[in-house]
Order: C-alpha cells, then sequence, then structure tokens
C-alpha cells in the first residue's frame, strides 16, 4: 500500500484546540489555524476553545458531512486521552474512524514550553507534519475476535475470593489459583476486624465454604501459575500443580499421619510462633480439607527412611511418587490478586525485631490475639509465655521514611493499631498500652469512632513521636523514642513491643508478574490502567486487578476492588466479540526475505517464521502494534498501517522544510 | 605491603597508644606505614559543620598529598579523622563545583611555598581516586583475617570484649557507608579473628558524650557511664574503642562517674590495636599502657592469655 500513488488529493479539515489556556495560553492557536489554511491538502482549517466538549464534537461531524472531508487532524492534547473521542465523532459523520490523525500540541509543546514565538512554530511544524501523514491515511476496519467467558483468578485470599464469587455468580466460570495449601489468604491469620471487632475466621470462613462449593469455580490450590500466552479474551494458562504427596479425595482428616510425623517445623499460619509436623492442615477450617506433606521439611518421602505417616495411613491417601505437573487451561481474563507482605524487620535492625523475640510484627501479634492460635487468645509474649504488664505499639514502621524505608503509608496500620491496644487491654485490663504515632489516619466508615473509643474508654497511651530504638535491658525491653509535642525524649519499659510494619508487596510476585507482563509501580505493587479513571483495570488488555496486590488496602476497600474487578470482567464477557486494534504490521510476501530479524524483536510473540515459503506471518490478533519489527526490517517488508515506512518520511520532510 | 597512614594530631600528642600500638602491630603484619609528607590537622569537626567550601581545604589537602606521592589508599584509626576525611573526599566527589573551587584554593596555597615564597609550577588537581580506609576496613579487605589467625602469637582465650563503635564511625550511612549502623558487624567479626569474644549490647552505636565533655562534663559523665553499664551488664571485662575522644570520655572520666553514679563499677578501655598488637606478639610495653587511667594491664598478662607455640 505505501507504493500506491495518491490517486485524488484528499480533503483534510484541521480543528486546533485551546483547551482553555492549556494549550493557547503559550501557542498562537489561530495564526496555527490560520497558517495551515492554505497547506497542501487542507481544505478547512478552524480553531476553538474545547474541541472535547459536544459543540466541539459536534463541529468536528458537521464539517465532515458539509465540507465533503475525507481526513481529520485535531491538534490538541495527547492521542491517550481523545483519540477515540474523535474517531467516535468520525465514526457518527460517516468518516472512517483511521482517518483520524491527533497531533498532540499539548503535553509536546504548550506543556514544556515558555516562550509563545517558539512553541507556536513548534505547533505549525507538528500539524503539517499530521498533514503530510493523514494524506496517506488508509480506511481501516477493527480486527474481530471471539471470546472466551471464563477468568482465572491468581490468589485465593479475600480479594480472589470475592472476585471469584461474583465472577462466578455473573454465570461465568472461573479458576482460582491459591498457592498455599489453603485459600484465605492473609484475613484468615487475622483475629478480630476493625472497626466491628467481628472475629475474621467467623466472617471468613463462610466465604470459603460457598467458594469451594459454587458450581462455576474450580478451586486449584498449592498450584501456582506458570505462564500465560495469548491476549484479552484469549488466554492460554499454564498452571503449575505442586505435589501434595497426599490423595485430597481420599484424605478423611483422621490425622493420624500428624501423630507420627516425627519432623518438627515452624509453623508458618501462626506466623512461626508454633511448631507443626511435615505433614500438616495448615489451620482446621482449611479448604480444601486435606493433609499435605511438605516434601522440603520431610525426611526423604521414602518408606525406607520413614514412612511413618504412609504406614498409618488407613486410606491409602499418602502418595510419596506424586509429581509436578502442569495443567492447561483457557481463559478470557484474569484478575491479579496477590496480595501482600510485611516489611521484614531485619530492615529495622534499631528496633530488634530480629534479635528479641517479644518484639513482634502486626500479624504474628494477629495470632497471640486469635481464639486459634498457639495461645488460644490469652496474650502472652513469646520468649517466656508470662502475660506482659505493658506493651508498646509502634506505628509507620517503615512506613513514611522516604529517606531509609518505604516512602508510602501503609493506610490499614492506624486502624489495628488502635485494635491491638484496644483488645490488650480487654484482655489485660490493668496492662498498660503505649503507642508512638505520626499521625492517626481514620479515614473510614465508623473508623475514627474506633479510635476515640480506644483512646477515652480503654485508656490507651497516644505519644506522638517516632522510636528510635529499642534494646533490651536483662528481662525488659527498653524502648526510646520522643515526645514531639512536648520535645522531651521518652523512655519507657516495656514487657512487650509489637511493630506496625509496612505493607510490601508479595513475596516472589514480581517474577509471576513480569511474566504476565503486568507493570507495576515503583514499589513493586500492580499499576492500574488509570489511577482515578481505570482503577481495577491493569494497562495490559484482559489483566484486573484486586486488593493488596494494587497497594495497601483494608477489608472493605479490598471486597469493593474485587467486586469492581470482576464487574469489568463482566463488562468483557458480555460483548459478543471483542475488535482488536487494526494498526498492526503485516508482512509483504514479496520483499520478506525470512531473515528472522523480527521475529526476535516482537515482544508478543506475534510474529513466527512460515517453513515452507520462508516469510514471517503474523498472527494479527496478538500484534499490539508497538512497530518494532517495521523498525528493524531491512528489507521494508513490515509495514505498520498507517505508519508506513512512507509515512513517517513525508512527516519528517514537511517538519524538516523550511 | 606499603601503605599511606594518616595519624592525625591526637595521636601525636595526648593518645599515643593509638598510633604506637598501630605500628606494632603493622610491623607484624609486614605493612609498612607511610606518613603523607607534611600532613596537616584534618579540621577536626570543623570542616562538615560549616556549609563554607574553604573548610574541606585542610583534608583534601591531604588527600592530594596522597595522590602526589602515588598512593591510592589512606588508612586512618582515629574515628574522627576517619569520618572527615571520608566525607569530605566523598562531598567534592559528588558535587564538581566543589571540586572545582577547593582545586582553585588548593593550588593557590601549593604553588605558593610560605617560608620561600618559592613557587611551584607543576599542581596536580586532586582527582577524587584516594580510597579513605578506617584500619578495620583495612585489615579485613586488604590484609584479611585469615592472615591475621594465621600470625597470632598470644591466645586471648575468648576474652569478653565490647566493641564501641561511637559516634562518628558509622553515620551517617549513606556516606561512611561502613557497615549497618543499626545492626553492625565489623568490629564485632574483627574482635573474633584477633581471638577475643564480641560481646552484644545496645549501646555500642550510642553517644559517648563526644566534645560536650568540655561545656558540659555532666552530660558526658551520664552518656559514658550508661555505655559502659551496658557492656559490663552483658558481660564485658574490657571495651575496645578506635577514637581518642571516646578514649578520653570513656577510661579518664571513670573517676567522675564514680562519684555520680554509685552502682557504677570500673572497666578498662584499650584500643583495638593494643589487642592486635599483643595478640600479634608485641612485647607488653610497647602497648601504650601508660596512658590509660583505669589500669588495663591485667588484659595483658601471660597468665591471661599465654603464648601459643606454633
Amino acid at each position: 500500500m505505501t507504493d500506491k500513488p495518491i490517486k485524488k488529493e484528499k480533503r483534510i479539515g484541521l480543528f486546533v484546540c485551546h483547551c482553555g489556556v492549556n494549550i493557547a495560553g503559550i501557542v498562537d492557536v489561530e495564526r496555527v489555524a490560520k497558517e495551515l489554511q492554505d497547506y497542501p491538502g487542507v481544505s478547512f482549517s478552524t480553531n476553538y476553545i474545547y474541541m472535547c466538549s459536544d459543540p466541539g464534537q459536534q463541529m468536528v461531524i458537521d464539517t465532515i458531512k458539509e465540507k465533503h472531508l475525507d481526513g481529520i487532524i485535531v491538534a490538541a492534547c495527547s492521542p491517550t486521552l481523545h483519540e477515540k473521542t474523535f474517531q467516535e465523532a468520525a465514526r457518527l459523520a460517516g468518516l472512517n474512524p483511521y482517518q483520524i490523525e491527533i497531533a498532540n500540541i499539548r503535553e509536546q509543546d504548550s506543556w514544556v514550553h515558555t516562550d509563545k514565538e517558539r512553541a507556536t512554530k513548534k505547533a505549525v511544524k507538528i500539524v503539517k507534519s499530521h498533514v503530510a501523514k493523514a494524506r496517506l491515511n488508509e480506511n481501516l476496519e477493527p480486527i474481530k475476535v471471539d471470546v472466551n467467558r471464563r477468568a482465572l483468578i491468581i490468589g485465593g485470599g479475600i480479594s480472589g475470593l470475592q472476585a471469584a464469587m461474583d465472577i462466578a455468580d455473573h454465570g461465568y466460570e472461573v479458576i482460582l489459583v491459591e498457592k498455599n495449601p489453603s485459600i484465605g489468604g492473609k484475613m484468615i491469620q487475622l483475629s478480630e476486624t476493625f472497626p466491628t471487632l467481628d472475629c475474621s475466621q467467623c466472617i471468613l470462613t463462610p466465604k470459603m465454604v460457598e467458594v469451594s462449593r459454587h458450581p462455576r469455580i474450580k478451586l486449584l490450590t498449592y498450584h501456582e501459575v506458570d505462564s500465560i500466552s495469548g491476549f484479552v479474551g484469549n488466554f492460554k494458562v499454564r498452571i503449575k500443580k505442586k505435589p501434595r504427596y497426599v490423595e485430597e479425595k481420599l484424605c478423611n482428616l483422621c490425622g493420624e499421619c500428624e501423630k507420627v510425623c516425627p519432623q518438627v517445623v515452624s509453623d508458618e499460619f501462626n506466623m512461626g510462633l508454633a511448631f507443626r509436623k511435615a505433614i500438616y492442615m495448615p489451620f482446621p477450617q482449611a479448604i480444601p480439607g486435606t493433609y499435605t506433606l511438605d516434601a522440603e521439611n520431610c525426611l526423604g518421602l521414602n518408606p525406607v527412611r520413614c514412612g511413618k505417616c504412609k504406614d498409618v495411613c488407613d486410606k491409602k491417601a499418602i502418595d510419596y511418587d506424586m509429581k509436578e505437573t502442569i495443567v492447561e487451561e483457557e481463559v478470557g481474563a484474569v484478575v491479579v490478586a496477590t496480595g501482600y507482605d510485611l516489611y521484614t524487620m531485619q530492615a529495622l535492625g534499631e528496633y530488634g525485631g530480629e534479635k528479641y523475640e517479644d518484639v513482634v510484627n502486626g500479624l504474628e501479634f494477629e495470632r497471640i490475639l486469635s481464639a486459634s492460635g498457639p495461645t488460644g487468645g490469652a496474650i502472652r509474649r513469646p520468649s517466656d509465655g508470662k502475660v506482659p504488664g505493658s506493651i508498646v505499639f509502634v506505628q509507620c514502621s517503615g512506613s513514611r521514611d522516604t529517606e531509609h524505608h518505604l516512602p508510602y503509608c501503609s493506610k490499614i496500620c492506624c486502624m489495628y493499631t488502635a485494635k491491638h491496644a484496644m483488645m490488650y487491654r480487654h484482655r489485660v485490663p490493668d496492662g498498660q498500652a503505649t503507642v508512638f504515632y505520626i499521625d492517626v489516619r481514620t479515614g473510614g466508615k465508623s473508623f475514627d469512632e474506633f479510635y476515640q473509643r480506644t483512646v477515652e474508654e480503654d485508656k490507651v497511651l497516644y505519644i506522638r513521636g517516632k522510636v528510635s530504638k529499642i534494646f533490651k535491658e536483662g528481662d525488659t525491653l527498653i524502648v526510646w523514642g520522643v515526645d514531639t509535642l512536648t520535645g522531651k525524649k521518652v523512655e519507657i519499659e516495656a514487657d512487650m513491643v509489637v511493630l506496625a510494619m509496612a505493607m510490601v508487596k508479595a513475596d516472589g510476585v514480581q517474577d509471576l508478574l513480569k511474566k504476565l507482563k503486568i507493570s507495576t509501580d515503583i514499589h513493586g505493587f500492580v499499576a492500574e490502567a488509570h489511577p482515578k479513571l481505570r482503577p481495577v483495570e491493569s494497562l495490559n488488555a484482559g489483566f484486573y486487578l484486586a486488593g493488596c496486590a494494587h497497594g495497601p488496602k483494608d477489608i472493605p476497600e479490598t471486597v469493593a476492588q474485587a467486586s469492581a474487578a470482576a464487574a469489568k470482567v463482566g463488562d468483557l464477557f458480555a460483548q459478543k466479540e471483542l475488535s482488536h486494534e487494526p494498526t498492526v504490521v503485516p508482512v509483504n510476501d514479496e520483499l520478506c526475505s525470512g531473515c528472522g530479524i523480527c521475529i526476535t524483536m516482537c515482544p508478543y510473540n506475534a510474529r513466527t517464521l512460515d517453513p515452507d515459503r520462508g516469510v514471517a506471518v503474523v498472527n494479527e490478533i496478538l500484534c499490539e502494534g508497538c512497530g518494532a519489527c517495521a523498525a528493524a526490517c531491512p528489507s521494508g517488508a513490515a509495514q505498520q498501517r498507517n505508519q508506513t515506512d512512507n509515512q513517517i518520511f513525508s512527516m519528517l520532510r514537511a517538519m524538516l522544510r523550511e | 605491603m606499603k601503605i599511606h597512614y594518616y595519624p592525625g594530631c591526637t595521636l601525636k600528642q595526648k593518645t599515643t597508644a593509638l598510633d604506637v600500638s598501630t605500628r606494632e602491630a603493622m610491623k607484624q603484619l609486614d605493612v609498612e606505614l607511610v606518613e603523607p609528607e607534611g600532613w596537616s590537622c584534618c579540621g577536626a569537626e570543623y570542616p562538615l559543620t560549616e556549609e563554607k567550601i574553604v573548610g574541606l581545604a585542610a583534608p583534601i589537602r591531604v588527600l592530594r598529598q596522597v595522590q602526589e606521592e602515588g598512593g591510592d589508599v589512606l588508612v586512618t584509626t582515629c574515628s574522627f579523622c576517619f569520618a572527615v576525611l571520608k566525607r569530605a573526599d566523598k562531598a567534592i566527589k559528588d558535587d564538581p563545583l566543589k571540586h572545582k573551587r577547593i582545586n582553585a584554593y588548593l593550588r593557590d596555597d601549593i604553588k605558593i611555598n610560605p617560608l620561600t615564597k618559592e613557587r611551584k609550577t607543576d599542581f596536580e588537581e586532586y582527582k577524587g581516586e584516594v580510597r579513605v580506609l578506617h584500619l578495620l576496613e583495612f585489615l579485613r579487605d586488604r590484609v584479611g583475617y585469615p592472615r591475621i589467625r594465621e600470625r597470632l602469637k598470644r591466645d586471648l582465650k575468648s576474652l569478653p570484649v565490647a566493641p564501641y563503635y561511637g559516634c562518628r564511625m558509622l553515620r551517617p550511612q549513606k556516606e561512611m557507608a561502613v557497615d549497618n549502623p543499626d545492626s553492625p558487624h565489623l568490629f564485632e567479626e574483627y574482635l573474633e579473628a584477633v581471638g577475643c569474644a564480641a560481646v552484644d549490647y545496645p549501646f555500642k552505636q550510642e553517644c559517648c558524650g563526644s566534645y560536650i565533655s568540655v561545656s558540659l562534663p555532666a552530660a558526658a559523665t551520664e552518656a559514658s557511664y550508661r555505655v559502659l553499664r551496658s557492656a559490663r551488664m552483658n558481660g564485658a571485662k574490657a571495651v575496645a574503642v578506635t577514637c581518642p575522644l571516646c578514649f578520653y570520655n570513656l577510661d579518664h572520666r571513670q573517676d567522675a562517674i564514680k562519684e555520680a553514679f554509685l552502682d557504677f563499677q570500673g572497666i578498662p578501655i584499650v584500643f583495638f590495636t593494643q589487642l592486635l598488637a599483643w595478640a600479634l606478639g608485641v612485647d607488653k610495653a610497647l602497648l601504650g599502657l601508660g596512658e590509660h587511667s583505669v589500669p588495663a594491664d591485667g588484659l595483658f598478662s601471660e597468665k591471661s592469655s599465654p603464648e601459643v607455640r606454633p
């Protein structure tokens, strides 16, 4: 198409936008419109205060019809914002949407320059280059593709469970993948939840059961997503099934295996505050209800070495020969709900979290408070089991510290620290609870009332200031800090210290996200497509996000976001077919020498070599139109639609002329 | 091995024990110490406290001299000199303007000999390539603990010694970059290599009172008391220091501490190099033990640390 001569001169219309003063403040928009009036190819030129407004769009529609335009240039903001708007306007006027060109004179001109004269000249050049391109634009039609109406949820915490249930209730099939032996995530480890103090397990376990019984949800626990290929509506997923060494369906939870297992190891469900056996059930309400043999700690998966558990299992559920296998699934959408982890206490050496058993993090204290925890809900300190007579709570441990740690607020710590202090005062009425804080942030329904109750009714002492150091003298922890309201140093003796550690991206999740090609922010949290207007979608089409994988948030917010993500998946699945941008890079068979350079350049695996014909072929659905192959192709066989070499050179010529 | 060594003024005047024990120990390790010719005071605290660039001239002049003599490393023992030299060096490395201006100052004062008024024609700019190392770093990275262990002539029998970093050696972390200031290991590993047992105690990087010793002695007395009390409580028989000012506060001030705090029991303070020299077989008379207020002789006896036969 590039070497076709232009048969008939196009009639191009130019619309220059003021964007209030955003553009007009620096660029003389009237002059731009005027200078282009007689430019070759331009048959109509005007300017208007807000092109994106209703009257602005109507002007475009009316002008196309009246003046019989067959190409449009809107000189305005970045095409990421309003290209779609004007494509739609063109469609309404009966013009092919791919005849629309956006000349960016805001982000690339008026916003970054201060000299009016030079900015105006630059705007003229930018517009001229787009005229040159528009003259060669062709009519294109979107590529249509079917949708596979099944969703994959990665992560079986509260966000994954909520999203799974909502999507399944919409009537679509769901595959829920959880890397741990049971679903439940971090929420199942919590004791009470603020601000209503309902028991976390009591409100979560019904949801877990519901998910596990839902006819449209396929639960894959102890599985990990290995890779995802394909594109929105048509993903192929490879899922690793980790060997559990116990046949889920046969295990009747008699528990005999656990009794005879000689290997005692640290219990991760109880945050290392208790022990479990190498063959274990993570917690009594675990779903699926089955034992799991952790091969790392087992004496050797070998009846010669030990084999005690296998001997006592009446149901013959234990199978040492299980191997890792791969499950393949096809889905149309993916919800990333991979959760969070806590910032390591090692990073805060001055607080001694690694050194002293009685300095614990928030999740450890949740286990100490929990009725299903190692102490049955009685508050006892880990070192010697003594009931602590005083506890110091340190908020913002690692959060909001731009110089040394994490610059962001972890959002939930103010509330859960208030809850911790309140619970402690309820269970140890003569105990002294002291909280160090920077500010108390209680934005949320009924949150501030809860905090006020902690201070006023439960008499928790709040000190505004940071803790500098925690160390042990004899049996007691000494906490050094500062009270910034009085300007005095404070030293407090405590039996226990609870650090409200910052929330960080889930451990190991970066490898997965890299494989999924999902962008993250600088802290490794999944990035949303737009911080305000598209908060539950990834920029990568077909991927949605929910919960703390996206950033610190509390349970209500997580649930709301999960439901929102599920609704977005519903939007996608409700479409008859999906359309894919036609601005892809096809191959000109006659020019292609089959060198394969474009195949190595393609980040989307859209290009392959046809061995019979010796030329590259393109899967147009996979092609995202990035143009990497077109730039690399030595023979010019790879030409992007409406962005051909010819068009690029004519843009350059238009810009460099004079 | 030949290496540039900057003793600093205190080591030449009040606290020669640190200097002599360093020299004796290095002899045993076949390290030849060369002082940069005509070195001056590093400026102690001043180059770091003022924004004025001229203050940096003193430490940079020393580093330029090392460069002129063909050295690429400068080793010091005094924590103050170490901090000043290292931070001054970093300040001009990070800031091209400072780098330019300092060299302009140096060009003038080095070109003209103040005594003879003779003008030098060849001035070499300080390029910022001399590495400032604390002797503890030098021993770890360039000499290596295995070599120290090989040459030990005395068995210190796991003498429990509390390493005292003080305030200057580790902070600010981004500039000093020696070790994690909240849970350091450098000094502990060194003590273990020499044959002592490093005592872990929470006050190892708390301040001893430093210069406040001059204007508000009672504050320094209390600060030093807390350090020493914590060391003793955790089982230390001695406290090892690297800085002459820490030594002054922790050692010479013990009489005042006893007066102010009745529960206080004395504890000998030693320089880290005295332990090394002794373990390497240096004669007790060459350790500078006469400078101690709290007698430390008991630690350096044949009985407590006998010679070992290879």
